[in-house]
């Protein structure tokens, strides 16, 4: 292969990657003109400017509420998942046992059980238990929806707090509650931070699992933008929209910051 | 002697190393237990449960337990045509989300573009766009009065607008979509660790590199899009959103079907069913991924 063929070679690949990035951006960034138009439906090319839209989310109450719920329901979710998280973090990776591959196995299926299944199963579980729309009942399928990536972010940042660091607390006469709370947890900090900010992002935009599990009286954010969208595609929805990708783009920056997004997915 | 001495020795010490064991064993159990104890309660419960039910004859009360669930589910025409459909939809997404990510996977993996780890983000920072937005975007992309119909009727191409929504290949679209970054992962995690002294060796011994590429490359990276296409498979058996939103009534697939079943028609048995059919096809494509990794790992 000659010189001039890997560079032609290599103008294609990334105008290639180009391209996907283009496909994987377009059905994203395409809301943000559409909530500022003065068009009735979603139609493109928008037309005018105005901010009518995002007026009407507010005088909608509906969306309002159910956005304090999602946000509550993440929010009890996610620390729920980060306290048994880090506990089984700890015992992973300071433990070796039989079957411990397994078990780390098991912990992870909730990431590929289908959401289906597992939301209707819930449905069954929480209905006689009186927990059908209710929050604890969301916060408790969510919590088993984000435990494996608050697990393996966990165990991704304990692996790589030196051992040695342990010993060295251990060494100064620390104990073992001081060797966490003063050496291993600041060190733990901002993985956890960062998984958390994603966690709240999960379970803030479940859609299938929680379709089962609310009802009158107790819907999502997601849930109540689906109703809303399937009686009048006007552009509000774009506005909530847009408003969520503003959220999602300030939780992005921080867990680049923090730990950077790719610790979240290896 | 030594023996017997070794022997006293051994009982002096394993008391309190015993009870070293059991310290360690009890910290094991208290550190584990909450998590078994939340999947124990939060998915091992609710699917036996579904399970249980999947064989009533009524649900709430049951008179008797019975497999007709089973053949409804499995022998139906109606079901039978779903679920055919369901699993060509993942099969044809997991083909193409396969073969548009690999290339971005290889950029990420070999390219030393400054642009790389924008790249990076570009291609995660979706996963974590609400996917009730990324439906919406194609519906505004894909619609009667959409983006591409509007550059079609503009550029005069077509009179009428196409009908792009309400069809498999609008749900496929959509599908490829939300599933490329799990794909791109994948492969790039494995692509990353191959040595790249393979492929030059192979070149330096004369293979093109197309040859190269067949023959080096591509055989061992096959474990990276494996492991994606288990992911991909899995998450289009069970999506709901997607195939709803972009096929509006007219691309019904299990987890419609099952939706349908249990709160519309408030049939839970057959929904029941259903939900086990969906699951055992998952289980049977994990358990061949298991089957190729062993294999795999053997060679």
């Amino acid at each position: 292969m000659n010189p001039t063929q890997i560079l032609t070679g290599e103008r294609a690949l990334k105008a290639y990657v180009l391209l996907i990035l283009l496909f994987l951006a377009l059905p994203i960034v395409i809301v943000v003109p559409l909530a500022f138009s003065t068009d009735v439906s979603l139609t493109f090319p928008p037309h005018g400017f105005s901010l009518r839209w995002f007026g009407n989310i507010l005088a909608r109450r509906e969306f309002g509420s159910a956005f304090l719920n999602s946000a509550m329901i993440a929010c009890i979710s996610t620390a729920i998942a980060m306290v048994i998280g880090i506990l089984s973090a700890i015992g992973f990776v300071r433990f070796q046992f039989p079957g411990r591959e397994t078990l780390l196995l098991l912990f992870m299926t909730p990431l590929i059980f289908p959401a289906i299944v597992f939301g209707a199963a819930m449905a069954l579980m929480l209905s006689p238990l009186g927990l059908l729309r209710s929050v604890w009942g969301l916060a408790l399928a969510h919590t088993v929806l984000i435990f494996p990536y608050i697990l393996r972010t966990s165990l991704a940042t304990l692996f790589e707090i030196d051992k040695s660091l342990h010993e060295a607390a251990y060494t100064l006469g620390a104990n073992r509650w001081q060797t966490f709370r003063y050496v291993i947890l600041p060190l733990l900090r901002p993985g956890l931070l960062a998984g958390a900010t994603f966690s709240l992002i999960i379970s803030f935009d479940e859609f299938t699992v929680s379709m089962f599990l609310v009802g009158p009286g107790l819907m999502t954010l997601p849930l109540e933008m689906y109703n809303y969208s399937e009686f009048s595609l006007d552009p509000t929805i774009a506005a909530i929209s847009t408003v969520l990708l503003v959220i999602t783009s300030i939780a992005i920056l921080i867990i680049e910051k923090l730990v950077g997004l790719g610790k979240q997915f290896s | 002697m030594a023996v017997a001495i070794a022997g006293i020795t051994d009982g002096i010490e394993r008391r309190p190393r015993a009870r070293a064991d059991l310290a360690r064993v009890a910290a094991l159990v208290a550190l584990l237990a909450p998590a078994v104890a939340l999947l124990g309660i939060g998915l091992v419960w609710p699917f036996l449960k579904m399970l249980a039910i999947s064989f009533q004859d009524r649900f709430p009360d049951p008179t008797a337990l019975t497999f007709a669930n089973y053949a409804t589910a499995l022998t139906d025409p109606y079901f039978l045509r779903i679920t055919l459909r369901t699993f060509s939809l993942a099969l044809v997404v997991t083909l193409i989300t396969a073969v548009l990510s690999y290339p971005v996977a290889w950029f990420l993996a070999r390219s030393n573009s400054r642009w790389k780890h924008l790249v990076f983000l570009a291609v995660i920072s979706p996963l974590m766009v609400s996917i009730i937005v990324r439906t919406i975007g194609w519906t505004i992309i894909l619609g009667n009065e959409g983006l591409i119909n509007a550059l079609l009727v503009g550029l005069g191409i077509v009179t009428e607008p196409l009908r792009l929504m309400q069809s498999f290949w609008s749900v496929v679209v959509g599908m490829v979509h939300i599933l490329i970054p799990f794909m791109v992962l994948s492969i790039a995690t494995v692509l990353g660790k191959i040595d790249p002294g393979y492929a030059e060796a192979a070149a330096v011994l004369g293979a093109s590199p197309v040859r190269n590429f067949l023959k080096i490359t591509l055989p061992l990276s096959v474990q990276g899009i494996a492991s994606g296409s288990v992911i991909v498979f899995c998450l289009t058996v069970g999506a709901y959103v997607t195939p709803v939103m972009l096929g509006r009534g007219q691309v019904a697939v299990l987890a419609v079907t099952i939706h349908e079943q249990m709160v519309v028609l408030v049939d839970w048995p057959t929904g029941a069913a259903v939900a086990m059919v969906l699951t055992a096809g998952t289980l049977i494509v994990l358990l061949l991924y298991g089957l190729f990794l062993r294999r795999h790992s053997r060679r």
